[in-house]
């Protein structure tokens, strides 16, 4: 791929300059700080009572106060929200060609369409990491401040593991929607297209077959249906996979092929 | 001369809609080609075509020798370009705009986004952000992110839009320096007839996606029509004697003799003469030419007044 680190470079300086890296780190910077809230009510059953539902919600979704809680709900709050804050990474990195009109200045170049898109999935890809790795450094001192017990190192290696894994499915997931951006030169279409995976995930999910639905795959991965509901075989992690495979050639060949306006 | 463009039979169809018909044309090396067409002519579409940024439906586009695809990497490195509405990265600043396409465009000498920035006069916006230049200065940019690789073609549609009368100026002088002193060739849209045959050296009419004229300016000051204009103290009389002279004389919008024909264009002392043998006192003689902006709407059969 002609001129691929020139790509990079200028993808990584769009990025850079834009305020979506904090508009992104602060909206996935609730995820721990939500999941240390719900920590701190359930390690005080006095103040539990005094939140009521917020408690009751905790309860639910972490069980105790403890290490091993706080993690499996970052892992849950990564799958989830995740989606959607790496598909909005997606879109803008797509989309704002189109809205700002700047994608006609990148199609007749010495450096190649699919460089230029390459760049483009490893700058979501590398943002997404940082992200990633931001909610796990602050859940680790969310989880410190909140003072939860059953620590250990392995547990942390393991969790961080988890996470990792978690948002790696996510990512992967989230191609698509670079296509739909491109495709529907903008903004409107693909976060349409977010908030259908959505609801179809919840709904596919609920009817028990979200092991064949790849948006559901990360949350049943997360061990959002409870600890032991993860029967997930290898051909849901294939079709994440090609889930992916089929929105990365998707952008590709439609920067490639498709008619530019 | 060797060719910078040649299309053949070049086709853009978007279901029934025809935007692009058939269009062939050949764009000379060192030349500056004037794309002239009403808004809607397929000007902008045959950029697209010529740029790869459409497929054509039918027909062909060789640039510099090679048929235009996406793929065309060596290709685009000797052509700058410059859409209808200019654009840039709102956040990022003139220079970093420039810096972006210095890059993406593989020129080696950093120096080049200076140089760009001076030849275009955008010094004193060089660290302000893209997003809030006027509509003249992000044309601006756009033209020095068009030569930032020092281009052997320089494609433009509609250059100066937005610019004022002092920026059109300099433009034109730039790009006429351009084809000059470094023999680039430009292809520029417009849907000025009068700015292009300033600069043109040749000129391509498109309507209704249609190439309907190819034209040498030298050629288009030959075509535009010319007619004698003639006022009198006694235009009744005057008329009778012309005519009876055997000119064609009309009475124009404003009283005055309107004479045509080649013989009233070519000697209007004969006319004069006539008239002050027979004691019409004369008080105007004038040979007067269409202007382009007629020309041109005569010529694609939509003139709808100003024409004689």
């Amino acid at each position: 791929m002609t001129g691929f680190t020139a790509a990079l470079w200028t993808e990584a300086l769009k990025a850079a300059r834009s305020r979506m890296p904090w508009l992104t780190a602060l909206g996935f910077s609730l995820a721990p700080l939500m999941g240390g809230l719900f920590m701190l009510i359930l390690k005080d059953p006095v103040r539990a009572r005094r939140f009521g539902l917020v408690s009751a919600k905790a309860q639910i979704t972490a069980g105790a106060a403890d290490w091993p809680a706080y993690f499996a709900l970052l892992a849950q709050a990564v799958a989830v929200g995740g989606l959607i804050v790496f598909a909005l990474i997606a879109i803008w990195v797509f989309g704002h060609e189109y809205t700002d009109r700047t994608v006609i200045d990148l199609l007749a170049l010495p450096t190649s369409r699919l460089a230029i898109v390459g760049a483009k999935f490893v700058v979501v890809a590398s943002w997404c990491a940082v992200l990633m790795a931001l909610v796990y450094a602050l859940g680790l001192v969310v989880g410190a401040m909140v003072g939860l017990p059953g620590w250990s190192l392995a547990l942390a290696v393991g969790s961080a593991g988890q996470l990792v894994a978690t948002a790696g499915l996510t990512v992967v997931l989230i191609t698509p929607f670079a296509w739909a951006a491109s495709a529907g030169r903008g903004y409107l279409p693909p976060i349409g297209a977010v908030f259908l995976v959505l609801f179809l995930s919840q709904v596919i999910a609920a009817l028990g077959w979200g092991a064949y639905f790849p948006w559901s795959v990360p949350a049943l991965f997360s061990g959002v249906a409870g600890p032991g509901v993860r029967d997930l075989g290898l051909g849901s992690y294939l079709l994440v996979m090609l889930t992916g495979v089929v929105g990365v050639a998707g952008t590709l060949a439609w920067w490639w092929l498709a008619d530019q306006p | 001369m060797d060719r910078a463009i040649v299309t053949s039979d070049l086709t853009k169809r978007y279901g029934n809609a025809t935007a692009v018909d058939r269009l062939s044309l050949q764009v000379r090396e060192g030349e500056i080609y004037g794309f002239l067409g009403l808004n809607g002519a397929g000007k902008t579409t045959t950029i697209r075509l010529l740029l790869g940024m459409i497929r054509p439906s039918e027909g062909s586009a060789w640039v510099f020798g090679v048929r235009v695809h996406p793929g065309a990497l060596d290709l685009w490195s000797r052509v700058g370009y410059l859409a209808e509405t200019p654009s840039a990265y709102p956040e990022l600043t003139v220079r970093e705009n420039l810096e972006v396409f210095r890059r993406l465009r593989r020129v080696g000498d950093p120096k080049a986004v200076e140089q760009a920035i001076e030849r275009l006069g955008l010094g004193p916006h060089a660290d302000r952000h893209a997003g809030t230049l006027s509509l003249g200065n992000r044309q601006r940019l756009g033209l020095a992110r068009a030569l930032l690789h020092e281009p052997a073609l320089l494609i433009l549609d509609e250059p100066v839009n937005g610019l004022d009368p002092a920026g059109i100026v300099e433009v034109r002088a730039l790009l006429l320096e351009l084809v000059h002193q470094r023999g680039v060739t430009v292809f520029m849209s417009s849907h000025l007839l009068s700015e292009v045959a300033r600069i043109a050296t040749r000129i391509g009419v498109i309507h209704q996606g249609r190439l309907i004229e190819e034209i040498d300016t030298e050629e288009l000051e030959r075509r535009r029509r010319r007619w004698l204009v003639v006022d009198t103290r006694n235009q009744r009389a005057a008329q009778s004697i012309l005519e009876a002279a055997g000119f064609a004389v009309a009475a124009g919008e404003d009283g005055e003799l309107v004479v045509t024909g080649e013989r009233a264009v070519a000697c209007p002392d004969e006319v004069a003469r006539l008239l002050v043998e027979r004691n019409v006192g004369l008080t105007r003689l004038s040979v007067e030419q269409e202007d382009l902006e007629s020309y041109f709407l005569r010529l694609i059969g939509a003139a709808r007044g100003g024409e004689r």
